[in-house]
């Protein structure tokens, strides 16, 4: 009998070798498309087709197509804005900080999640581009040299400086995920048999040749490019309320937003790769490398921001009483007592209530459950970005303006055709890339030890 | 001495070879044949490169493909010969007049390049000086209207006007009886064509004038009481004490523009003058909600209410159910101690009624010192009587030959489908209307007269003055003015203008109207005065210097007093917008909002919400849930429209606005008359278009041969049907938030009149709260508080004292809500027009628009709270309805052009910025249209552009700027945006910049006054001021210095340049 301290449970279950990774993440790039794969990305590309014909239809008619009036001059648009780019916090959270932490059951989770990020920011990068009443000059919030007399953009406006933090933000992310790719798309290359797809990989794998030189330059890259992300996963999201909290708008115009913006926006992220994840993990059957272990973490994670954002609710409720302000505290009244009140519920019991559920054990373990909740939690998230936008605006100081917003064909269109659009990217992503972080999973396989102690023989 | 050097071109010439002398002869000299070159060797074994070829074919395809391209024309065309008056750029304005049989005003048309696209009003001149009103102004369009008969037609078929003049003749000399119907002729030169024209068929002509809406009660009332069947003078400055019995005197009754500036000269608070203004009615009109005390009744008690007033100022007293008995009883001490200062008036066209009022007001001595029965003014002197007698004639076969002349009966007749059965029975029937409309397309000829912006025309309104109006484009069509048709009729060859010379030549009105000079000075001026009255009514006997009414009001009492009242009645009224209908096709009336409901571009029953929820209609405004259709029964005549849910209507009472429903027979009077679909289509039904709302006319009740716009037995029933109501204000009330709107009452005003601004009570400068001591008190406590104004994150912009800094001073108190400034500023500015299904949207373009507020039970939350024992948040909720006799406040609201905007500062690409002369401005070109300036605006002022209003088809039957006529109106000084930009009020850029032009010229600093904007030259009553509030001299800055005047949302801190000043009530302390 060996005795030995209790030690870690292992990340990766079953008795997997270095080939036996390989062979799970890599064959399923080799082989035929499987049945459901196909059915899933024709639906996905239907769907994403129809988004890109409500942009075309917009962008041909004018915004007048969405449900936008005189008096909330944003909705849909900015709601989905905030709420893709929110879903894009979790990738670079998992990779950069969870990376600096030295957190490394993220292996295994962090792959996809940064290329759901990527996904999602594109997403979001659409409604800041076509909410625009003239896109086709959308090049004018840069800051670039020009013929106007040397015309700058208006560097007061925070929506200057979102283009900015989303761009930064897009192509650090990028360049991370990309990064990390490289070694295993140099894996991919060798074992392809296919001339072209080999062709297409070793172009992708940039020549790596697995030199010990090439891996510390990977190592130092990683660890350089995650410092920089990291600051980046909160900036981009306090940016982005900055839109509302730069504002004289009451509901908008809120100091705790920049943090209330960032929890949410983990909170939210989180629940999408949960959604994700748990799709990906049972259908591509990666079940030994993301497990309970992963989900309960995730869990864990979305139970802490969930309570953060439930905080800053209450936080601005009382803030709202408290302030005496007139046009503050009917903000807030208006929030969950006027016309939209049942979108503040909604937010109030999918964001606050639901993510609590988490306490139980049983709840936070149980798969069926996480995914159930992991949707509720962004469709709460995204109610709490409609409740932010159109009930602050749609009552505000002057009574005689109020309105009312309701979408249109065009506006629920264009939202549902960039969720096929993001599936789409995605599912490509889980055909032709590798799904998880080869590389760095084996890294963290025990093999002889592990294997010498449970084999029975000796 | 010519040249004498000689150049050869070379040793050849010099030489003159044989050679050369050989060469010189052949046509080419060094000439290859082209046989010898192709069969030169040589060629062959040069060769084209592949690169060469290339650069030939893409030289050939480039060089083709350019070739074909057209240059796009752009036709310009410069005057060969510029008349002297036109400067390209600079406007001229005529002085004018404007009269269609109901509106009257004295007005300067603007033209730009010879082409009329604005009408203000002609300051100064008239009754009314010259203040128009939303009809006047936008009718400029009138005239580009495409659907405007564009010569003369016989049965729907072009003619010529020889033709026709030939067949009318020979029909007209044919005819046994020839009968004339307009509605009422002011016009000296007119009557005087007409007079002739029943001379040359003399014995068979008989002229039958009616008005659209008739005021006959009131001609009949005062011939019973004076003898004369007038319209008396009015003078509402005059008066203390204003009672008013239904009659919207501010709005559409009578001669509004006139009241209107009496109305406000009796209500100066400034100069410590405000009169206390009662009103008795059953809809709430735009005069309702600007009365001190209003009474809700039903229309049947308009005469009872009436014959109680003259009771009790005549000793006994007297009450009417369900009339409240306090205000009732404050009204008629009121009344009592302002005998000779006070004005009772009645909007009933009942004879009785006005019978009674007549006795009122002469018992309360008010003739000769509010109402001058002398000089009455000309307007409404239609005969009901007449009308009634002629469409009998019609329909017994009796007529042979009809000529209508700026009437249109077939639509405002009451009994319009039996005008039309004897129209069908008239041989020859002759329109001069100047579109086919219900009328003229029933007709056998179309004669269409002028416009009247190409027109010559005398009127005379009052005695003493004869107005003139003067064309200002040449007839943009084959029309021919009426008058020049009968004078062709009565074989009179002369032109209409040289007739009219001949008119005013002596022995007509003024002698000195003889000579050019004097007659272009009058035609410049737009009016001159006039020795002799063109008085038609030359029978009617000398009324007496103070005039002794029979007072014989008993039978009138008892009639009025017979009057049953009904579970439902209804009162007919008038929209300020629409009027009588006659300009139904006009899309800047039909988009001005309703100055009570706030509905556009449609008709409905105006019902108490009270009543509504009692019997299960919808109680929400019908924009954001339709509205519920109902049916209405009155006089046998059925109608379903849908209910809007009025605050202020009495209960049992439903209202329905006449002048809409024109084209029902899909006549052709303008696209904008016709419903229009969700994709800019016409509404068809049985291939026909649908009209805008339904015609009212019908329901009115006949009394004594008039007909009074009301009915006493209604029926109201719920239908399965539903509709949508277009509003552009979907909240009714302030919410308690008097930082938008402060208010307080006459006597409190006046007790603190001497104070500074921001210390009176009603008008305490917000403060905040800080860590200083503020008050000298040696502790920092909650006492030392801070103005917002002071209070800054920013470096002042600096246009306090330096250069302009323009502004606007907004009177709340003197604003009367008629929307005036909307159309003005709709017109001046080029705003788009959107129609029905984008107001349904809450997109409305109105650069300025008026919030109307309705008093809510209680004037806070924290009042609502504790009196109706409701927890705050049911308090808010309570707050947004709208008591059931509000009380109400117009507040004009536009671009306040923060010096520290908000809007300015969120925009990614500075696209609006502010100017050094404190205004916002919106530079089109560079805004990428993302709307955050307009999430960050706190008035929510600007307006986007959804789609492009100019080229979308949505917008192709009512935008303007889409027909190639229209578009004509639109102002060439202000772009037309395109689509995806933001805009807003630009405080008439132009109108600024063209001032400060003017004055730098002239080398002086810009005088105050010389520049108005739009909305501010509209106002009637002055409420909006436009000046310089860096010029300390100017009463825009002495205005803004006025304690009652502040910023909205001031504590907002962002420094609007427009002001706003407190509405003051003459209401008594504890009503406030």
């Amino acid at each position: 009998m060996i005795k030995e301290a209790s030690i870690r449970k292992p990340l990766i279950l079953g008795h997997k070798t270095y080939g036996d990774i390989t062979n799970d993440v890599v064959s399923p790039i080799e082989g035929p498309a499987p049945k459901q794969w196909k059915i899933a990305i024709t639906i996905a590309a239907i769907v994403a087709l129809y988004g890109v014909g409500c942009i075309m239809y917009l962008v041909a008619n004018g915004i007048g197509s969405w449900g936008l009036n005189k008096t909330v001059g944003w909705a849909w648009d900015i709601t989905n804005f905030v709420w893709w780019v929110g879903i894009g916090h979790a990738g670079t959270l998992i990779s950069a900080v969870l990376l600096l932490f030295r957190q490394r059951w993220r292996m295994a989770i962090n792959r996809s999640a940064e290329a759901m990020t990527i996904f999602a920011v594109i997403m979001a990068a659409l409604f800041p581009v076509f909410h625009m009443g003239r896109v086709w000059l959308a090049y004018w919030t840069l800051p670039l040299p020009n013929q106007f007399g040397s015309l700058w953009p208006n560097f007061n406006s925070a929506l200057m400086w979102d283009v900015f933090a989303i761009s930064t933000y897009f192509s650090v992310s990028l360049v991370f995920w990309y990064i990390g790719l490289i070694p295993d798309f140099a894996t991919i290359r060798d074992r392809m048999v296919n001339p072209k797809m080999k062709k297409f990989y070793s172009i992708l794998s940039f020549g790596w040749s697995g030199r010990a030189k090439h891996w510390t330059r990977f190592e130092e890259v990683s660890l350089v490019l995650a410092g920089i992300a990291t600051p980046l996963v909160f900036s981009v999201h306090s940016i982005v309320s900055m839109d509302f909290a730069t504002s004289v708008i009451p509901g908008w115009h809120t100091t705790i937003f920049p943090p209330y913006f960032v929890s949410g926006a983990v909170f939210s992220g989180f629940a999408m790769v949960l959604t994700l994840l748990l799709i990906m993990r049972k259908t591509m059957r990666l079940e030994a490398y993301i497990h309970l272990k992963h989900v309960e973490y995730m869990n864990i994670v979305i139970i802490v921001t969930g309570s953060i954002v439930g905080v800053a609710y209450l936080t601005e409720l009382f803030i709202s009483w408290y302030s005496g302000v007139e046009y503050e505290s009917y903000a807030f009244i208006n929030r969950f007592s006027g016309p939209y009140s049942w979108s503040y519920w909604m937010m109030m019991t999918c964001n606050v209530i639901s993510p609590q559920l988490f306490w139980f054990k049983k709840i936070r373990t149980s798969l069926t459950a996480t995914f159930i909740l992991s949707i509720v939690v962004n469709i709460g998230m995204w109610f709490e970005r409609f409740v932010i936008i159109v009930t602050s605006i749609h009552r505000d100081y002057t009574p005689g303006a109020w309105g009312e917003f309701h979408p249109s064909s065009i506006d629920i269109g264009l939202f549902i055709g960039t969720i096929g659009i993001f599936f789409t990217l995605f599912l490509l992503f889980a055909r032709y890339f590798p799904v998880l972080a080869l590389n760095e999973l084996k890294t963290i396989l025990k093999v002889s030890g592990e294997s010498y102690k449970n084999d029975k023989s000796h | 001495m010519g040249m004498n050097k000689k150049y050869w071109t070379g040793l050849d010439e010099l030489n003159n070879t044989p050679a050369f002398q050989e060469a010189i002869s052949n046509e080419f000299s060094n000439t290859e044949r082209v046989e010898d070159f192709l069969s030169n060797d040589k060629l062959k074994e040069t060769n084209t490169g592949r690169r060469d070829f290339l650069k030939f074919m893409g030289f050939s395809v480039a060089a083709a493909t350019l070739a074909a391209c057209e240059t796009p024309v752009v036709k310009s065309i410069p005057y060969v010969v510029k008349p002297e008056e036109i400067t390209p750029g600079i406007a001229n304005y005529y002085a004018s007049t404007y009269y269609d049989g109901n509106d009257y005003g004295n007005i300067l048309v603007k033209t730009r390049e010879g082409r009329p696209i604005f009408i203000k009003g002609n300051k100064g001149l008239g009754l009314a000086k010259g203040n128009i009103g939303a009809r006047i102004n936008a009718s400029v369009i009138g005239l580009y209207d495409s659907a405007r008969l564009k010569g003369p037609k016989k049965g729907g078929s072009d003619i010529t006007w020889t033709d026709l003049d030939n067949e009318v003749k020979g029909a007209l000399a044919s005819a046994r009886n020839i009968r004339i119907v307009s509605n009422t002729i002011i016009s000296p030169t007119t009557q005087r064509a007409i007079n002739e024209f029943s001379t040359k068929y003399a014995g068979k002509v008989k002229h039958v004038q009616y008005d659209a809406i008739s005021y006959n009660g009131i001609t009949k009332a005062n011939l019973a009481s004076f003898g004369k069947a007038v319209v008396p003078s009015y003078d509402f400055g005059k008066a203390e004490v204003i009672v008013s019995i239904a009659a919207d005197f501010l709005g559409t009754w009578l001669t509004p523009a006139m009241y209107q500036i009496g109305y406000s000269e009796g209500r100066d608070v400034d100069n410590g003058k405000m009169s206390k203004h009662f009103q008795l009615e059953s809809v709430m009109s735009l005069t309702g909600s600007n009365s001190d005390e209003r009474i809700p009744i039903k229309p049947s008690q308009e005469g009872k209410v009436a014959a109680a007033i003259y009771a009790s100022i005549t000793g006994s007293t007297e009450k009417v159910e369900g009339v409240n008995e306090v205000v009732f009883n404050k009204m008629i001490t009121a009344l009592k101690g302002a005998a000779g200062k006070s004005l009772v008036v009645a909007g009933s066209n009942d004879p009785n009624v006005q019978l009674i009022v007549n006795a009122i007001n002469q018992s309360l001595g008010n003739y000769g010192k509010t109402i001058d029965i002398n000089n009455p003014i000309t307007l409404y002197r239609g005969n009901d009587a007449d009308m009634l007698a002629l469409v009998d004639e019609m329909n017994g076969g009796a007529v042979d030959a009809l000529i209508v002349y700026g009437a249109n009966p077939s639509y405002s007749w009451y009994q319009s489908d039996k005008f039309n059965t004897g129209l069908s029975k008239v041989k020859t029937s002759i329109s001069f209307n100047g579109f086919a409309d219900e009328t003229a397309s029933r007709c056998t000829y179309m004669a269409p007269d002028h416009h009247y912006l190409e027109s010559w025309n005398d009127f005379s309104f009052i005695n003493g003055r004869i107005d003139l109006a003067q064309p200002t484009i040449t007839p943009l069509y084959n029309t021919r003015q009426a008058q020049e048709s009968m004078l062709r009729w009565s074989d009179n060859g002369s032109s209409y203008y040289d007739y009219m010379r001949t008119t005013h030549n002596g022995s007509y009105t003024s002698p000195m109207m003889a000579t050019d000079s004097s007659w272009n000075m009058a035609v410049h001026n737009g009016t001159f005065a006039a020795t002799v009255a063109a008085a038609p009514e030359a029978t009617a006997p000398t009324p007496p210097a103070t005039p002794t009414p029979t007072l014989n009001v008993a039978a009138a009492i008892s009639a009025v007093k017979a009057i049953k009242a009904g579970t439902w009645e209804v009162a007919l009224y008038e929209k300020i917008t629409v009027g009588n209908g006659n300009q139904a096709n006009n899309p800047y009336l039909q988009e001005t909002p309703d100055p009570i409901t706030k509905v556009t571009w449609d008709n409905y029953i105006t019902m108490s919400p009270l009543d509504a929820k009692e019997f299960g209609y919808n109680v929400n405004l019908g924009q954001e849930s339709a509205a519920t259709v109902a049916k209405v029964t009155v006089n046998g005549k059925e109608m379903t429209l849908p209910v809007f849910p009025a605050p202020g209507q009495k209960r049992g009472t439903i209202g329905i606005a006449l002048g809409f429903g024109r084209g029902a027979g899909n006549e052709e009077i303008g696209s904008a008359a016709y419903q229009i679909g969700e994709y800019g289509e016409h509404m068809l039904v049985d291939d026909k278009r649908v009209p805008i709302g339904k015609n009212a006319f019908a329901m009115a009740t006949m009394v004594d041969g008039v007909p009074v716009y009301a009915g006493y037995s209604a029926s109201v029933d719920i239908t399965e049907e539903e509709y949508y109501l277009a509003t552009t204000q979907m909240q009714n009330t302030v919410m308690g938030r008097d930082s938008v709107v402060k208010e307080t009452t006459f006597a409190t005003f006046m007790a603190e009149k001497d104070k500074k601004k921001g210390t009176a009570t009603y008008n305490m400068v917000p403060a905040l709260v800080v860590h200083e001591d503020i008050n000298k008190d040696g502790v920092i406590n909650a006492q030392d508080k801070k103005p917002t104004s002071e209070i800054d994150l920013w470096a002042d912009h600096p246009v306090e004292g330096v250069g302009h800094r323009w502004g606007l001073t907004i009177d709340l108190t003197s604003c009367l809500g008629c929307g005036a400034c909307i159309t003005a500023c709709h017109t001046e500015n080029n705003v788009p027009v959107v129609g029905k299904e984008e107001v349904l949207k809450h997109r409305d373009m109105h650069w300025l628009r008026i919030d109307r507020y309705f008093s809510s039970d209680f004037a806070t939350v924290e009042e609502t709270s504790e009196k109706k024992d409701l927890g705050t948040i049911a308090a808010y909720r309570d707050m947004e309805n709208a008591a059931e006799n509000p009380r109400t406040v117009h507040m004009p609201m536009m671009c306040q052009h923060c010096n520290h905007a908000p809007c300015e500062t969120v925009c990614p690409v500075a696209a609006t910025v502010h100017s050094n002369e404190g205004l916002n401005n919106m530079a089109y070109n560079r805004c990428i249209g993302t709307r955050y300036c307009a999430n960050n605006c706190p008035y929510k002022v600007r307006r986007f552009n959804w789609f492009n209003y100019v080229t979308n088809d949505k917008f192709s039957n009512f935008n303007p700027s889409q027909g190639e006529m229209t578009r004509m109106v639109l102002n060439p000084d202000v772009t037309v945006r395109t689509r995806g930009v933001m805009e807003k009020c630009s405080m008439c850029q132009q109108r600024i910049q063209e001032g400060k032009l003017e004055a730098k010229k002239a080398g002086v600093p810009v005088p105050d006054g010389s520049i108005q904007t739009a909305c501010a030259e509209a106002c009637p009553t002055n409420a909006i001021v436009f000046g310089d509030l860096n010029d300390q001299a100017s009463l825009n800055t002495k205005r803004s210095k006025n304690v009652r005047s502040y910023h909205a949302l001031e504590e907002v801190g962002i420094q609007p340049n427009v002001f706003y000043m407190t509405k003051i009530r003459n209401i008594e302390e504890t009503e406030a």
